[in-house]
């Protein structure tokens, strides 16, 4: 037997013998001195006797029991763990996961619809992402707020500049761009070793804020569900989605694309960019900052390669652009535990003082005075040499910034300051981006709700639409077997799931 | 021909010899439970094995039954509803399990006819090898590869031979010239690097236990056949393949309980979004229902078909091999 089998197995002989203990285990009411959580995690686990926890802790006033699971395998382990009697008090959750969706509206985490507003910290920001992150119109938990408009194109600054090229403004300049990083050898070796456009085979589902979507919205094509004659339709099934992808296709056929895309795993993303193989990433406009700090660690010296555009105009001059939910997963509270209107207040309170000025800036900036100070209100990292301090910086940047909801957007902590210029410029640079593409930001009405049919048959519609269109863009297949394809989605399930989005969207409160 | 020949893989003694209870002891009870108490140190050190199965093999299948409920976690087993065959009957009529049956059938048929009798070909080959010292080091390097994990190994089939930097990809495409092929992206390499990977791996493991059954051989039986004047085939074939016929019907009869299990890990990190048509097999689509969709009843529901199925096989070949003469697996 093989270990992922075994886990299987080990899933639903866990969930039977569980299941059966737990009609006879009653909780009793007590007071929480201790708070489960499960998270997501980008690197190792922190200690929980480390600095960072025992801070926290101490600012909450409650010990905290975290479970960390690595980012990769997160989906896997919240369907194990909600097969199981054993779910954490909090928990980070896809609230559109079937598995999630479920449980959920099963009754086993609290309905928080309406209850948050007594909570200063943990009110929604905005009604509409709280809409969005909602189980049609039901709210299951407080959502991990993220900036709206995060798509952008990366670019090799010094590539553009050896080459005489402007910054792309529209999508033929993206193509001239990235055909003179291919052909006109821009890192001056006299070999002809470079492409243009760096993508990765993508884990997502379809409209997943891939780059395969964020090009089809700039044809014009829907983000997800768009309105075609006053009805909802999904994205792949207008022809602004077979423009886009032919066009990307010439880009494929010309060479002007990596030719390992279809099975480039999104770890490597980075590496053909910061080795001078590529030159263009279409991704959220962090893996900018991301790119220069790695550019930095390779070359010191000379490190100013990166450069950053917003969303890209069509030819004929108009512009869409990709925006995202404006949140990433939610916080649930199981009532497994939490099972009396006073216990959910109590958890509720603790997470209202995590999520404070004060907490968000502990989660997402550090310990004031051990690994960053204040300088004009920005956060400047210091001690980055001490051992024990890196770890706190870890701590803070791989793990616990993600039991907050109010990171990255400036609502809790503090805006950094970058050592470099050319890296805070760029940091900079994206709220400049993101001001000027929410104007043309092309939304998806259809994010608050979810279709039953999604629910019960997603397994095998999900893959569908995303596999047919890698297949069609390496060629495999042609346009018409790509329609065929969209064909079959309606065939299995997707005549059922637009007929149910169209009519829980006009339920919708406007 | 019969297995007699052969001392060391022929066991059984004569039946007169074997001790046994006279048959009257079983229909008296007094008699039985005294045979129950003389023997009571061999039923003591039953105990830890028959509740190893049940807790661990018998007592899981109790969930099985979620596989006829649309099974939701939080309301636990007694409070999902019964939905008697609904997900047997979405799986039957589904669009993906032609498919998957497919896919599973024929990783099954091309690992009997390439990757079983591999093993039984190294073997023999070995088995004529005279230098000890040569043997033993063959034997010893080529199956060293069955202890990396498949993680490993797919991560060295990627780096040689994906389209941009792989360097067996690059090898081949520098003799036989034109387009640089993605053997890793392609459907039609698939199966073939599947396999390869499997010979590879497996091989050499595989040829222990055949080789055990031939090194329990009597050398008196090749050197009266020398003397009778074969020659090494003649001996190949009378003396050398009888002897080791047994092992190669036992293992069989095992890989045929095994036709459903394409094993796991190694096709789901061979699975590309673009070879997804011929690599979905039971295993993975269990898993990607079960664990990455959370589907629970309808992967078990799956899973379920595939054990029915796989002890279908393995009691028919069983039979079978009886049939033919052979000595079954019980």
């Amino acid at each position: 037997m093989n270990r992922r089998r075994r886990l299987l197995a080990g899933a639903l002989a866990l969930s039977t013998a569980l299941g059966l203990a737990a009609c006879g285990e009653e909780e009793k009411a007590a007071s929480f001195d201790t708070i489960t959580v499960m998270t997501r995690l980008f690197g190792t686990a922190p200690d929980p006797n480390g600095e960072m926890q025992q801070a926290i802790q101490k600012l909450i006033g409650k010990k905290l029991d975290i479970t960390w699971v690595p980012n990769a395998d997160y989906g896997d382990k919240l369907n194990v763990t909600l097969a199981s009697n054993n779910i954490p008090d909090v928990l980070v959750a896809d609230e559109k996961a079937p598995a999630f969706v479920q449980a959920a509206t099963a009754g086993a985490f609290w309905d928080l619809t309406g209850k948050l507003d007594k909570y200063p910290n943990l009110k929604a920001a905005d009604e509409r992402t709280a809409l969005n992150s909602s189980i049609n119109g039901k709210i299951y938990g407080i959502y991990r707020v993220r900036p709206v408009l995060r798509s952008a194109v990366m670019l090799r600054k010094d590539w553009l500049a050896k080459l005489g090229l402007q910054e792309p403004q529209s999508v033929d300049d993206l193509y001239n761009v990235a055909k003179a990083f291919t052909e006109q050898d821009p890192d001056g070796n006299g070999k002809k070793d470079t492409y243009g456009l760096i993508i990765p085979k993508w884990p997502g589902n379809y409209a997943s804020s891939s780059p395969y979507d964020t090009i089809e919205t700039w044809f014009g094509a829907p983000n997800g569900w768009g309105e075609r004659n006053g009805k909802l339709v999904q994205g792949f099934d207008t022809e602004e989605f077979y423009t886009a992808n032919r066009w990307l296709k010439k880009w494929v056929d010309e060479g002007l694309v990596n030719k390992d895309f279809a099975t480039l795993d999104s770890a490597n993303w980075n590496d053909a960019f910061v080795q001078g193989k590529g030159g263009i990433i279409i991704d959220v406009n962090v893996r900018g900052t991301d790119l220069s700090v790695r550019m930095k660690e390779k070359d010191p010296k000379s490190f100013d390669k990166v450069t950053m555009v917003g969303n890209l105009k069509r030819s004929d001059g108009q512009k869409f652009s990709l925006p995202f939910t404006g949140y990433n997963n939610v916080l649930a509270i199981s009532k497994q535990r939490v099972r009396t209107e006073e216990q959910l207040d109590d958890v509720l309170t603790t997470l209202d003082k995590l999520q404070s000025k004060e907490g968000s800036a502990l989660l997402t900036n550090g310990i004031d005075g051990r690994n960053y100070k204040l300088e004009d209100g920005k956060a400047v990292l210091i001690n980055q040499d001490d051992p024990a301090v890196k770890v706190v910086q870890n701590d803070v940047d791989k793990a616990f910034i993600q039991i907050g909801t109010r990171a990255s957007v400036g609502l809790g902590q503090y805006p950094f300051k970058f050592p470099d210029e050319s890296t805070q410029k760029l940091f900079d640079l994206r709220d400049t981006l993101m001001n000027e593409d929410l104007k043309t930001a092309v939304y998806n009405p259809a994010l608050p709700v979810i279709a039953p049919t999604l629910v019960s048959k997603g397994q095998t519609l999900n893959l569908i639409i995303p596999d047919a269109r890698l297949k069609y863009l390496s060629g495999q297949i042609t346009e018409e077997q790509l329609r065929a394809e969209v064909k079959r989605w309606y065939e299995s399930g997707g005549t059922e799931v637009t007929q149910e989005t169209n009519d829980l969207v006009s339920k919708l409160p406007k | 021909m019969a297995t007699d020949l052969v001392p060391g893989v022929a066991p059984d003694t004569p039946k007169t010899a074997r001790p046994r209870a006279p048959r009257v002891a079983r229909k008296n009870p007094a008699r039985r439970l005294a045979l129950l108490l003389r023997h009571r140190w061999l039923y003591l050190m039953l105990l830890p094995g028959v509740a190893y199965f049940l807790v661990f093999k018998y007592w899981p299948m109790y969930g099985l039954h979620i596989a006829f409920k649309d099974y939701i976690p939080f309301l636990g087993y007694s409070g999902s509803p019964w939905v008697g065959l609904k997900h047997f009957e979405e799986l039957f009529t589904g669009g993906d399990f032609g498919r998957l049956m497919a896919n599973t059938l024929i990783l099954a048929l091309l690992t009997i006819v390439f990757v079983f009798p591999a093993p039984i070909v190294v073997a023999l080959l070995l088995n004529e090898v005279r230098v000890s010292v040569l043997k033993r080091s063959v034997q010893s390097l080529i199956y060293i590869p069955h202890f990396l994990s498949w993680t490993i190994v797919a991560s060295l089939t990627y780096l040689l031979f994906s389209a941009d930097f792989g360097v067996l990809a690059g090898f081949i495409n520098d003799i036989v010239g034109g387009q640089r092929a993605d053997y890793v992206a392609q459907e039609e390499w698939f199966r073939p690097l599947i396999i390869l990977q499997l010979l590879w791996k497996q091989t050499g493991w595989g040829t222990i236990i055949y080789l055990a059954a031939l090194a329990s051989v009597d050398q008196q039986l090749y050197e009266a056949a020398r003397v009778d004047g074969a020659g090494r085939w003649r001996q190949l074939w009378h003396i050398t393949l009888p002897a080791i016929r047994p092992a190669i019907v036992v293992m069989a009869i095992l890989t045929s309980g095994n036709i459903m299990d394409t094993g796991f890990e190694q096709i789901w990190l061979m699975t590309t979004s673009l070879n997804r048509p011929v690599s979905e097999v039971f295993d993975t689509y269990v898993y990607y229902i079960g664990i990455t969709q959370g589907g629970f009843s309808y992967a078990t529901a799956v899973g379920l078909f595939k054990g029915v199925v796989g002890v279908f096989l393995i009691v028919g070949s069983n039979w079978l091999a009886k049939r033919l003469g052979q000595r079954g697996l019980y």
